[in-house]
């Protein structure tokens, strides 16, 4: 088996330049979306405008109050550069205001725009309310009566985590940073897979057949030195924005290198099943990045959780080991889950990995005979 | 020392090998002839065990190599006839991969290396890369990767396809004194000829997945010894001139090229005054005529009705 590893190892010394692309790619990526993820957060802008009579009175009632929410900034604006701001999708919504009313102009009704609306009616809502029950008196009066009473209110709601202690926000940059490095570790450990299919055409292997080493050690030299590429290529990547780029990680980090571990097998697996299936390297190289890039998209990989509700597509996703990786890496990041919490998915990774291991094998094996 | 008996192979109901028996005895050079798809390749695959019979058998001294192939694959050294090699790789660091696998002792290694390196040639681009080597050098590793630990026997499958002369000759030099200095065993396919002939002692001739024929060089050429080769030049050809030469008593074949005419005719027959009479009766000139000595060539042509590269 050492000699098989050893001469991979010594090709991929040669020409490093795949896993150096792979890796600078899983940094890269990493970072420039969650930069562009950051901005898109704190910058969803909505322009509201009124055409009553007393227009700025409106306006200058409404953007304060609709403003005390952080995830949108409520700008007032001139009625028709809100409408074009809509029609050129610079903004998902915009509101013309009344009195004590409101109105949404969207192209579309997407979940963004229900977002918006419902945060707008709440808005609107509470301040009706309140009108109703200061009657004759001083709106702003009331309004401080009833804060000051929240403040100390007799029933009052907590959330704490199960640990007691303060529930995380979730966190879509850390999602993003394990979803691109697993996504483009599966590239690296599918093409190092792929040597046996070259190996195969070239007659390298029907030498290493003629010699003493067994076919169990020839699958295992290569198939380890798969693992070892892949799973060295995370760690670089998780190490860096764990230690220099001082991303917070959680605070087990070995567990997060167990995950990526039990990942890179299973992955190992999944790419020996694909070899099962093609006759040349090129084919692989050809079929192989044509369905990968599709995991992490059925997988959830670069959205918030839970916008995926197909049960076809969340099936789909659950018979790749990403789903199952990302939901243990970010339990442990987040939620510092232990291994009682992770186990689920780690025996699901281990399940695909053995299926896909044996039927791979078995399927190279029976187009040899 | 290797026998096969009635050894067949089928691929989807199609025979590529039937019923084949040849037989090579310890230190003999042998020769597996035939044109591309004659069942060569397919023949020293089971051969060498890396593809099992459907039916017959392969037997090393005696005993069965199917069920227990372990025993031959440790006396055997295969030379593909594609490049088996990782063309990243240098030619040497190819060669160690190769004796690490066949377990040559580290202490060994690195000796045996420079001296298949030596023996074809390649001991001065041993680190350069395999794939900046051209074809010829390319072949000289593939077979120096058969020879690190120290095979008794040495099957060659067409070593010298696409190469220059000189590797060619490089290589047919190796397989020379590798068979008549060190008693190493050799099986070589090929479809030159030539290239058999000057190596081998005995051959087996394939056509369509069957031994044609079989035997000494010698004894190949004595299934010619009632016929007489000659070569004629004409002026001109013509289909008619074709015909007539074909008519005259004791020709037996004709074969046409540009403006020659092959003739195989009946051994001692006079057929000269009636080929020239055949050949003016036409208004063209017979400009050369020579009686040839047979070859392994026309043997084949004899015996399979085409040519070697057909």
């Amino acid at each position: 088996m050492f000699p098989v590893v050893k001469a991979q190892l010594k090709k991929d010394i040669r020409s490093p330049w795949l896993v150096i692309l792979l890796t600078l790619g899983s940094i890269l990526f990493t970072y420039i979306f969650t930069y562009v993820n950051n901005n898109e957060q704190t910058q969803t802008t909505i322009p509201i405008f009124s055409s009553d009579f007393n227009s700025s009175e409106v306006e200058e009632k409404w953007e304060p109050l609709l403003n005390a929410n952080q995830d949108y900034v409520f700008v007032i604006t001139d009625e028709s550069e809100a409408h074009a701001d809509v029609e050129e999708g610079n903004s998902e919504a915009a509101i013309r205001l009344s009195e004590s009313d409101y109105q949404i102009i969207a192209a579309s009704n997407t979940q963004a725009v229900q977002l918006v609306e419902d945060y707008v009616h709440t808005v609107f809502t509470q301040e009706a309310q309140l009108e109703a029950a200061s009657g004759s008196e001083d709106i702003e009066a009331t309004r401080k009566q009833i804060g000051g009473y929240l403040e100390d209110a007799p029933l009052q709601m907590q959330t704490e985590s199960i640990e007691d202690g303060e529930v995380p926000e979730y966190n879509m940059q850390l999602q993003l940073l394990f979803g691109f490095t697993l996504f483009l570790a599966m590239f690296t450990i599918g093409f190092k897979v792929n040597g046996v299919t070259s190996d195969k055409i070239s007659g390298v292997w029907d030498r290493m057949i003629l010699s003493p080493v067994s076919k169990t050690a020839m699958y295992a030299g290569h198939l380890f030195y798969s693992f070892f590429i892949g799973f060295i290529q995370i760690c670089i990547v998780l190490v860096i924005f764990n230690y220099v780029m001082d991303y917070n990680l959680g605070h087990n980090f070995g567990m997060l290198l167990t995950v990526s571990a039990v990942f890179t097998l299973s992955m190992v697996s999944l790419a020996m099943l694909f070899t099962g299936f093609i006759k040349t390297p090129e084919q692989f190289n050809m079929i192989f990045p044509s369905i990968i890039p599709i995991v992490p998209v059925i997988s959830g990989v670069y959205m918030p959780p839970g916008l995926i509700s197909n049960p076809v597509l969340l099936f789909i996703a659950d018979l790749f080991p990403l789903v199952h990786a990302m939901e243990a890496l970010m339990d442990i990041a987040l939620f510092d889950a232990g291994w009682n919490e992770v186990t689920l998915p780690l025996v699901l990774m281990l399940l695909i990995g053995v299926i896909c291991m044996g039927v791979g094998v078995n399927l190279v094996e029976r187009r040899t005979k | 020392m290797i026998e096969t008996v009635k050894l067949s192979k089928t691929f989807k109901g199609k025979k590529a090998v039937d019923e084949i028996d040849l037989y090579i005895d310890e230190g003999e050079s042998i020769g597996l002839l035939g044109p591309n798809g004659a069942g060569k390749s397919t023949t020293i695959s089971m051969i060498s065990s890396l593809l099992k019979p459907t039916a017959g058998d392969v037997k090393l001294n005696g005993k069965s190599t199917i069920k227990n192939p372990a025993e031959i694959r440790r006396i055997l050294g295969v030379v593909p006839q594609e490049i088996a090699l990782y063309e990243e790789l240098s030619a040497y660091e190819n060669l160690k991969f190769f004796g690490e696998i066949y377990n040559v002792k580290k202490t060994i290694l690195e000796q045996r290396i420079q001296e298949i390196l030596e023996m074809v040639g390649l001991k001065k681009p041993q680190k350069e890369l395999v794939k900046t080597f051209s074809g010829g050098m390319k072949r000289r590793v593939n077979i120096a990767a058969a020879l690190l630990h120290d095979p008794k026997i040495l099957i060659l499958d067409e070593p010298t396809v696409g190469i220059d002369p000189q590797s060619r000759n490089h290589i047919l030099e190796t397989v020379r004194k590798l068979n008549e200095e060190n008693g190493t065993t050799v099986l070589y396919t090929s479809h030159y000829m030539e290239e058999v002939e000057q190596l081998c002692k005995r051959v087996y001739i394939m056509d369509h997945g069957k031994v044609v024929a079989s035997g000494s060089k010698e004894e190949l050429l004595s299934i010619l010894s009632t016929e007489d080769m000659i070569q004629v030049t004409l002026s001109e050809m013509s289909d008619t001139v074709v015909e007539k030469v074909k008519s005259i008593k004791n020709i037996r074949r004709v074969d046409a090229t540009d403006k020659s005419l092959r003739i195989i005719s009946k051994k001692g027959s006079s057929i000269l005054s009636d080929l020239i009479h055949a050949v003016e009766s036409e208004g063209i000139l017979l400009t050369n005529f020579q009686m040839e000595t047979p070859s392994l060539e026309d043997v084949f042509l004899h015996i399979t009705g085409r040519t070697l590269r057909d």
